[in-house]
């Protein structure tokens, strides 16, 4: 253990991390928050930091991201008016917009108006100070138990966040869109939002969140969402990583599902020098659908790791994970998919498939689809592929008059498609449809 | 237009065309007819510029220029369209996008200003009309999910816009039925112009009874061993093949 200890010394550049992370709060006094953040902080000291002999980090390059010396973000950034914003929005898009910089929640750039009642979207700040009660048994419930040390390190450092509740039977028309907008501080800065959604029982709602920069700085974001979704409560979530090129990008999606209800996620990897997704999913009653669906594309020197992990505990659950990645330049990617079926969880659906193109050879993928069966009667599957374009398909564009960079861009973006198309909002999949279409036009020119 | 001396090509090390000549002027309409593992689809593949089809010997020149030197997509541009025995299936890449690229690949090529939205969409129902083709499969992925049918009438609609000096319908009959087949046949008569030029690789005759050629020629052994009037394609389907194999044979 000497060397799990080791790397969180203080002559360590990650004890900067540590510093100041429980300096005045928000809802200090509180005696369940206090609990649960002194614990979170002694889980980070005594567990210490990840290293690659662990189960879950072993193809995780983790040492760039505990090089770096991040001071917690801490004071609000209030120079931004909402005209800045104009070029980062999505055109066409209508939606109900919640915009948080370096962690923080700006309120004069946000916009909730129309929302109907029943539902509640604020920051996690103001409703610790206004009504503890409501996130009192909520907040640390999902992402509670067997969460990794970094969402532990969100919890002991958590300072705002978003927060959504959805009353029973209440249907959300329009989507919210949440903004995490990073700008560079003189010291890099670590933010560590905390979001908590929670839709009650037959309710419905459709949540964005993009991680935008303005410019390139450096800086790492590291977030946690709570999901909780009652019985028959449904919930479309779409997640769009575009990150500074030089930021780090940690989050943990964490999402318990009550009986017959449905979530749709999809998550997009585009951006951040080095990026970690945990998306955690169990479910409490029968009945419920789940799907993971979610697309990376790594380019030169980024690394980009997705774990998933689907406890199937209960019977008669659907669950679908489906990720496709492509990688090129010197790329390196991590898919690593686990789907639990225990015992009891018979009747079970579940398919799990991650497929990758390699557009370069010194890109590198690690797959690791896992299913755990322990169950009898249950129906699952996953496969795996890794692989370059067809050069069949290449030909048939070029015989057509195609160049052959467009051709490969053409392709790409037809893999990608499957994905881009589970993105509800056409606004929404036009836009990121283009982002794709950018990134592959840097790929071809590699 | 299309002038072809003494061609070798050979697959995998194997020589699979050995010294093939043929001649095609504009508006001309020929035929290569020949049995199995003859050479007709090498040497359809061979004049798009496929790779792993290597040439070993002799000369294409298309319009006067080397064909032999460009890259595919070159042969395209200057007017060279291959309607593929399997068209391939391209899941998530939607047709109209597909053609779209295609045209304006070609025409920017050609120095030609690209066409925007309007004018696409408005070539791309007056082709349709042309070729008496529904717009259902412009929607769906290239190819995808499609039968051999809609395949083929894919291929022959993509001619239609693209409009090619030189066709070359590798095996278009293949896996169609007479129904399928007279559509494809309908349209590639509608294209037929004074300007135009088409070679049709067939092993079958009955092709020929819907696309009337002026020229047929026999391929066998990779070498064309006998060229005639459209009357030739009719005593090879009485005859078959074997006989004009082994009078060269002897």
């Amino acid at each position: 253990m000497s060397a799990v200890a080791g790397n969180t010394a203080a002559d360590t550049p990650f004890a900067t991390w540590l510093t100041g992370i429980g300096d005045a709060p928000p809802g200090q006094g509180l005696d369940w928050l206090d609990a649960q953040r002194t614990s979170a902080l002694a889980q980070v000291r005594a567990k210490g930091l990840p290293t690659s002999k662990q189960e879950g980090w072993r193809y995780t390059a983790i040492k760039p991201l505990l090089d770096q010396a991040f001071v917690q973000a801490r004071e609000p950034v209030t120079a931004l008016d909402p005209d800045d914003l104009e070029d980062l929005l999505v055109p066409g898009l209508d939606a109900h917009r919640v915009v948080l910089v370096n962690g923080r929640l700006v309120s004069s750039l946000s916009w909730s108006d129309g929302l109907p009642a029943g539902v509640r979207a604020q920051s996690l700040r103001s409703l610790l100070e206004t009504d503890p009660d409501h996130l009192r048994g909520r907040l640390g419930r999902v992402a509670g138990e067997g969460a990794h040390v970094f969402a532990a390190l969100n919890t002991a450092g958590m300072d705002d966040g978003f927060v959504l509740l959805v009353d029973a039977g209440c249907r959300l028309q329009r989507p919210i869109e949440v903004i995490h907008l990073s700008l560079g501080m003189d010291e890099p800065r670590l933010a560590q939002p905390r979001h908590l959604v929670d839709i009650a029982e037959g309710a419905s709602a459709t949540l964005i969140e993009r991680y935008l920069s303005f410019g390139k700085p450096l800086y790492c974001t590291n977030s946690v969402m709570e999901l909780s979704l009652a019985t028959g409560a449904e919930l479309d979530h779409y997640r769009i990583q575009q990150e500074s090129p030089k930021a780090f990008h940690l989050a943990g999606v964490y999402l318990s599902q009550g009986a017959g209800s449905r979530y749709h996620g999809v998550s997009l990897g585009l951006g951040a020098a080095w990026s970690r997704t945990d998306l955690v999913a169990g479910f409490t009653g029968q009945g419920a659908e789940c799907t993971l669906e979610g697309l990376y594309l790594a380019g030169d020197g980024q690394v980009m790791d997705f774990h998933l992990d689907v406890r199937h505990e209960v019977p008669g659950c659907i669950s679908r994970e489906g990720f496709k990645g492509i990688l090129f330049g010197k790329a390196r990617a991590v898919f690593d998919g686990r789907v639990l079926v225990a015992r009891d969880a018979q009747k079970t659906d579940a398919q799990l498939s991650n497929r990758n193109l390699l557009l370069s050879r010194s890109a590198e993928v690690d797959t690791k689809p896992q299913l755990e069966i322990l169950a009898d009667d249950v129906k699952c599957s996953h496969g795996t592929t890794v692989g370059q374009l067809d050069p069949l398909s290449l030909f048939y564009l070029r015989s057509r008059g195609i160049p052959p960079a467009q051709a490969r861009r053409m392709l790409c973006e037809g893999f990608a498609g499957e994905v881009l198309d589970g993105l509800g909002p056409v606004p929404l999949r036009e836009h990121v449809a283009a982002l794709v279409g950018q990134r592959l036009e840097q790929a071809s020119l590699d | 237009m299309l002038s072809v001396k003494g061609l070798r090509a050979e697959v995998g090390g194997k020589e699979i065309l050995k010294g093939l000549d043929i001649e095609v002027r504009a508006g001309e309409v020929h035929a290569i007819m020949g049995p199995n593992g003859s050479g007709k689809s090498t040497f359809a593949h061979v004049l798009s510029g496929r790779e792993g089809y290597a040439v070993t010997g002799g000369s294409v020149r298309f319009e006067g220029e080397d064909l032999l030197a460009l890259a595919p997509e070159e042969r395209a541009h200057r007017g060279l369209f291959l309607a593929f025995q399997y068209p391939v299936e391209l899941p998530g890449v939607n047709n109209t996008y597909f053609l779209k690229a295609a045209l304006n690949a070609i025409r920017t090529a050609r120095g030609e200003p690209e066409l925007d939205a309007v004018a696409f969409m408005r070539l791309m129902k007056e082709r349709l009309k042309v070729l008496h083709l529904d717009d259902s499969l412009l929607k769906r992925p290239v190819n995808f999910g499609f039968s051999g049918g809609e395949k083929k009438r894919n291929e022959i609609f993509q001619m239609a816009l693209l409009e090619p000096k030189l066709a070359i319908l590798d095996e278009t009959d293949s896996g169609l039925d007479i129904d399928a087949l007279r559509i494809v046949a309908d349209g590639v008569n509608a294209l037929r112009s004074p300007e135009r030029s088409m070679i049709v690789v067939t092993h079958y005759q009955r092709l020929l009874d819907y696309i009337q050629p002026d020229y047929v020629h026999v391929l066998a052994k990779g070498r064309i061993i006998r060229s005639g009037g459209k009357d030739l394609a009719l005593e090879l389907e009485e005859k078959g093949y074997g006989w004009i194999c082994e009078e060269e044979a002897a």
